[in-house]
């Protein structure tokens, strides 16, 4: 134990006392000495866990919660989201829908002036608006299937109390897949036989061990890690801090493939091999064409774990498709690498142990599905997968994959489904010939063009007539592409609800808005670490619910009563009976495992620490016995051919992996004439997505003369006249946003990075207004990745930048709606 | 003793010399009543809870279980006490389990189950009499109480009447559901497993030769009736035919399809369908002594050959059942619970059988389901898949 001089002093000042007053007394005068006043209690959150000084009803000060070694800065920023001035405090509607309801002047949407109602009548609209659209239309024209990152908390998760109640009411259409890995998670199964983006991924340990060389394909370990789907742990750190001092000593060596130097480069002061944007699969073809020319591909591998390799090497050596042999010099002319680069990199793969590790960017544009395809084909030939430190993995950036996993079972959740799937008020199941579930990044296609076939994943959608939306905790008016095409589909919706605590551009074009409590507003459980398992987080309620804010719990208890199912909807159990449940379940689970305490001894410490967990490696029961271990593909093993896409017949992906030229593309290709700078819009340092950008203290840490920040190349900066700190206008065909320029070596010229997440702020609601915050999303492109995974392709997107003149207008992104008395 | 039967039929054959016909016709029936009434006496004395806690075996163990639950006290104040749930009602089912009961008596006197731990070990064989006598009088004792026709579904939770209204419609035998709801499960069912208990509480008791059943779980199969030598392992769901029964083992058949690539120990249930029958050693698997092989032909979408087979292996007698619903129900519930936690749970149809396996593994790592369910929730995925569903989506 390390006494500290002030707290030494504090004890030679209390035993001097105790002498001359008495003890019961001395105790508080020591309590008040050494702690400022209130009570300290532990929560969690994305950011991680913490505890948080509650004094005269307000949170203090938050400190790292003890366990946690590498806790985030982005703790800071939690205080502002609980009291921003963005924070919704009362039921709102929209000022013209309130006048006319689903028949009101929709161009006014976005205009941001709003009327506050009481909870009775907003909850009365809500309700009648489900019931007018299940009468009047049916489930087909009610969309509530976009949820997002919610708050953390398996009791309050939003998500599933909206689809639970508005469930119980009636059918409504759904979504598949998710913004964040859509082209991954779809194309991945037909090669590798799993979502891979969402495994478990080999033990940090392992590759630290046993690795040689680490290839970080697209993927910034540092920046991400930060942030988990639960309750985050950050315990992946460490091992990086360990690869740092291995990278120091020469002992591994990690290449950073990546237009961009990266937080992690410059954290383990690694090397960059540098890639013009979107030419990943030019390079990764060259680099399978010198491991095939040079012999250096494993044909005993390949001929063991996987099939088609003899269909697809005929197209990297020109003799099938395109009849283009892809040799280094090809892919040159395209990625930017020289020729005999590529040989050396491919070499260097080859020679020994190789990690390769794939981020989420590459796939989030369009084509995604083929840079991860191909990066599974060379790890193939490598011959490495099933290997310890060897092979291929999607997502050790994510949620602290790579941790190893304790294999404790976590709490489970509030039930997202009804209890009885056919009980609801309106049985009406019939879709009208449309889909009830569509790729999650095609509804704004739907409500512009309804009754439009698509092709996804092997299946024909038809995209359903929707006329009313509710989002619960989500933002697709962050996470959405081309706002202005955004806009002209919200003029064709009648009714938008968003609940929420924070007042998103999505709020600004719903019609009614529920203000939501915080995640420290109320109580809760959660998994301490999603993937590590490393415990059980209590989540002590910090504060009351702010302003007229309720829980999600509540807020759809009370929408559930008006339709007479509000005993359903809770199972007749209160908040804190669920949070027990929960605990019980999961103690129940862990049984014979993992001893767990009772509940009331959990919530009092505050957690349950199941220690470290097991080292794993990813597919090495594939490799040991591939017959009983099969893959989960078509055919159990790696498919470097898949029939089945192949039978599919599509243009955009075809029966193997190939290069596709993209709708734009900087460095050379088409649109770059027009717009030169390739955008990048990958996760914020600074964020979850959009979560904190609403902490002001916070977000001045950050921006540049209030605006999100622009960073660009100094070459392109000159040639614009452009100084570090200047404000920008970033534009091209689809729309203009306002940032501030951060000038800096890390980007090669022609790229530029807004980071997603940056709230929309609109000068007006009139399309293609300016935006006056900096979101990314202002600019991108709104097409499907291809008609396998019809993801979304933010990373396609082209720009052009200037200095801009005169005066700025203000930031229109924060501090809630126009109110309208 | 042949001598001595014939000497008394020629006594009782005689008319009677001193004796009136009256005093023998009505003290006869009078003698009768007094030993029927004393027989029967002494027969409801042994039904009484009194008699059977009266041996500190039942007391100290099955007793003292009871009273935790709500069949011992409740807010309506109605008791179920020993014999309600374990003796039957009507009168030659009542002396049949009399008889029976005389094994308890000599079980009492020789010490069977003299301890916690001898009763502990013991419990599941115990637990399985009256389980199975339970399935063959279709849970009569519990309905002598509960019945269907008198339960309002309104009032029960809405999870209760799902399962509740399915129960009734077929009439079905409560102890299929409700083991362990007066005392406790025998260990291994109740091993913090929950999952698992549930499964193997679905099992059915008995089996017929000739008929098909369904694994409930994960099975290891043996090459003969001993049971000694593996032969690999039966997955869940899986469809078998009962060929023979011998004691403990069974003797099955699966018939299925493998594939030829690498030495064909996975069994599949159907043609070009990844969906898991089991796997078997690769000596079963390339012996022609359990393996009857069929047509072979090409599956177009891998390219790689398939076989039809016969399998005949054995079993250890246990976790089959006749009923794949309930399987299927059992995992529906599961997939839509746990897989609806984070996300909205696709629909069953929205994949294919051969897509189901690859998004099921990729999602594997957030959901707390032990080997056994993930087996049964994937197989049921598959076989609800969009190839064995109209109009999907």
């Amino acid at each position: 134990m390390t006494i500290s001089r002030r707290s030494f002093l504090k004890g030679i000042a209390a035993t001097s006392a105790a002498g001359l007053i008495g003890p019961s007394l001395l105790q508080q005068a020591v309590a008040a000495a050494s702690e400022s006043p209130g009570q300290w209690q532990v929560s969690g959150s994305h950011w991680g866990a913490f505890r948080a000084r509650v004094y005269a009803g307000k949170v203090q000060e938050i400190k790292p919660f003890e366990a946690d070694s590498y806790p985030t800065e982005m703790l800071k920023g939690i205080k502002g989201i609980i009291y921003s001035p963005s924070r919704i405090r009362y039921p709102m509607v929209r000022y013209d829908w309130f006048l006319k309801r689903h028949q009101s002047d929709t161009k006014q949407r976005g205009d941001n002036r709003f009327i506050r109602v009481t909870w009775d009548q907003a909850i009365d609209m809500f309700y009648q608006e489900l019931e007018r659209v299940q009468t009047q239309y049916g489930p087909w024209a009610l969309h509530t299937g976009q949820t997002g990152w919610r708050q953390t908390g398996q009791v309050h998760s939003c998500g599933n109390h909206m689809e639970r109640a508005i469930a119980m009411h009636g059918y409504s259409v759904k979504k598949v897949g998710d913004y964040s890995t859509g082209a991954g998670q779809t194309i991945m199964p037909y090669v590798l036989g799993s979502t891979e983006v969402y495994a478990q991924g080999t033990s940090w340990p392992l590759i630290l061990k046993h690795s040689k060389t680490i290839v970080l394909w697209g993927s910034d370990l540092v920046k991400n890690l930060q942030v988990g789907w639960n309750c985050e742990t950050h315990e992946a750190y460490e091992y990086l801090e360990q690869l740092k001092e291995k990278v120091a000593k020469k002992q591994i060596r990690v290449i950073s493939v990546d237009p961009v130097r990266t937080k992690t480069q410059k954290y383990l002061n690694c090397e960059q091999q540098y890639v013009n944007p979107q030419t990943d699969v030019p390079f990764m073809l060259g680099i399978a064409h010198t491991l095939y020319s040079e012999k250096l591909h494993d044909e005993n591998f390949l001929k063991t774990y996987a099939l088609g390799f003899e269909d697809f090497i005929p197209y990297v050596m020109g003799k099938s498709k395109d009849k283009v042999e892809k040799t280094p010099e090809w892919a040159e002319s395209i990625c930017g690498i020289a020729a005999d680069d590529i040989r050396e990199f491919a070499r260097l793969l080859a020679k020994q142990r190789t990690q390769i590790i794939f981020g989420w960017c590459v796939q989030r544009q369009q084509h995604g599905e083929q840079p991860y395809w191909m990066g599974a084909v060379i790890a193939a030939m490598l011959g490495q997968i099933g290997l310890p430190g060897g092979g291929i993995s999607y997502a050790h950036h994510y949620s602290s994959i790579g941790v190893p996993s304790t294999g404790a079972a976590g709490p489970g959740g509030f039930p997202r489904n009804p209890d009885n799937p056919d009980d609801r008020i309106h049985k009406n199941n019939d879709f009208k010939g449309y889909s009830s579930t569509i790729p999650v990044a095609r509804w704004v296609d739907a409500i512009i063009e309804p009754g439009k076939k698509i092709n996804a994943n092997g299946a024909t959608i038809t995209l359903p007539d929707l006329k009313m939306m509710v989002f619960s905790g989500c933002n697709p008016w962050h996470h959405h592409q081309d706002r202005n095409r955004m806009k002209q589909a919200f003029q064709k919706l009648e009714t938008v609800v968003s609940v929420d605590f924070t007042w998103t551009a999505t709020c600004r074009f719903a019609d009614i808005v529920l203000p939501a409590c915080t995640q420290w507003e109320r109580n809760d459980i959660d998994l301490y670490g999603s993937y590590s398992s490393r415990g059980i987080i209590a989540m002590h309620k910090l504060v009351d619910p702010l302003f007229q804010s309720k829980t999600d719990f509540d807020i759809f208890t009370l929408l559930a009563k008006r339709f007479g199912k509000d005993k359903a909807y809770t199972q007749g159990k209160g908040e804190m009976e669920w949070v027990k449940q929960l605990y019980d379940e999961c103690a129940q689970a862990n049984k014979g495992k993992f001893e767990m305490p009772d509940f009331a001894t959990f919530w009092q410490q505050g957690w349950v620490d199941f220690g470290k967990g097991e080292n794993w490696t990813r597919q090495a029961d594939f490799r040991e016995d591939p017959e009983i271990n099969a893959l989960g593909t078509p055919s159990g093993f790696i498919e470097i051919f898949s029939r089945k896409i192949d039978r599919y017949g599509y243009d955009d992906c075809q029966g193997h992996p190939m290069w596709f030229e993209k709708a734009e593309r900087s460095h050379g290709g088409p649109g770059s004439d027009k717009h030169p700078i390739w955008l990048q819009s990958c996760h914020p340092d600074k964020r979850l997505h959009s979560q904190m950008c609403d902490s002001e203290a916070f977000r001045a840490t950050y921006t540049v003369q209030g605006r999100e920040p622009l960073y660009m190349n100094p070459k392109d900066a000159a040639q614009r006249g452009i100084k570090d700190g200047d404000l920008v206008r970033v534009f091209n065909q689809r729309g203009q946003l306002l940032a501030g320029a951060v000038v800096s070596d890390d980007y090669a010229p022609g790229v530029a990075r807004l980071q997603e997440g940056a709230w929309y702020g609109p000068e007006s609601e009139a399309i293609g207004a300016l935006d006056t915050y900096g979101d990314p999303n202002t600019l991108t492109m709104d097409i499907g990745t291809s008609q396998l995974a019809q993801a979304t392709s933010a990373n396609t997107c082209l720009v052009e930048i200037e200095k801009y003149q005169g005066d700025a207008p203000a930031v229109t992104a924060f501090g809630g709606p126009v109110e309208i008395s | 003793m042949k001598n001595t039967v014939r000497r008394f039929w020629q006594i009782v054959s005689k008319p009677s010399v001193h004796l009136s016909f009256g005093f023998l016709t009505m003290g006869g029936f009078i003698a009768g009543i007094i030993f029927w009434g004393g027989f029967n006496t002494a027969l409801e004395a042994t039904n009484t809870e009194e008699f059977c806690i009266g041996c500190h075996e039942m007391h100290d163990n099955v007793y003292v279980e009871l009273q935790e639950t709500i069949h011992w006290q409740n807010r309506s104040g109605v008791r179920a006490t020993c014999p309600d749930c374990h003796v039957p009602h009507n009168w030659t089912d009542k002396i049949a389990r009399k008889m029976q009961a005389s094994k308890e008596v000599w079980g009492a006197i020789f010490g069977t189950i003299d301890t916690r731990e001898k009763f502990l070990a013991k419990r599941g064989e115990l637990a399985q009499h009256e389980w199975d006598r339970l399935t063959a009088n279709n849970s009569l004792e519990c309905k002598n109480c509960h019945n269907y026709d008198s339960m309002d579904f309104n009032m029960m939770s809405e999870r209760a009447r799902v399962q509740m209204k399915m129960a009734a419609e077929r009439d079905q035998s409560c102890i299929d559901c409700h083991k362990g709801i007066a005392h406790h499960l025998p260990e291994n069912m109740n091993s913090g497993d929950g999952m698992l208990a549930k499964l193997e509480a679905m099992a059915t008791s008995g089996y017929q030769v000739g008929q098909a059943y369904y694994s409930v779980r994960q099975l290891p199969m043996f090459t003969d009736s001993t049971l000694t030598t593996e032969a690999g392992q039966l997955n869940a769901a899986t469809k078998v035919t009962i060929l023979d029964v011998k004691g403990d083992a069974i003797q099955i058949e699966i018939d299925a399809w493998r594939k030829t690539k690498g030495f064909g120990r996975v069994l599949f249930e159907d043609f070009a369908m990844n969906i898991n029958d089991g796997y078997l050693t690769k000596e079963v698997a390339q012996s022609d002594q359990y393996m009857q092989q069929g047509e072979s032909k090409e599956d177009d979408l891998t390219g790689l050959p398939w076989q039809k087979v016969a399998v005949t292996l054995w079993l250890r007698n246990g976790s089959l059942t006749d009923s794949r619903d309930r399987l299927w129900q059992f995992a529906k519930t599961t997939y839509d619970t746990s897989c609806s936690v984070c996300h909205t749970q696709p629909a069953e149809a929205h994949f294919d059988t051969n897509t189901w396996p690859g998004m099921f593994n990729g999602m594997l790592s957030f959901v707390n389901l032990d080997g056994d369910t993930q087996a049964l929730v994937l197989k049921y995925l598959q076989k609800h898949s969009s190839d064995f569903a109209d109009g999907a989506h």
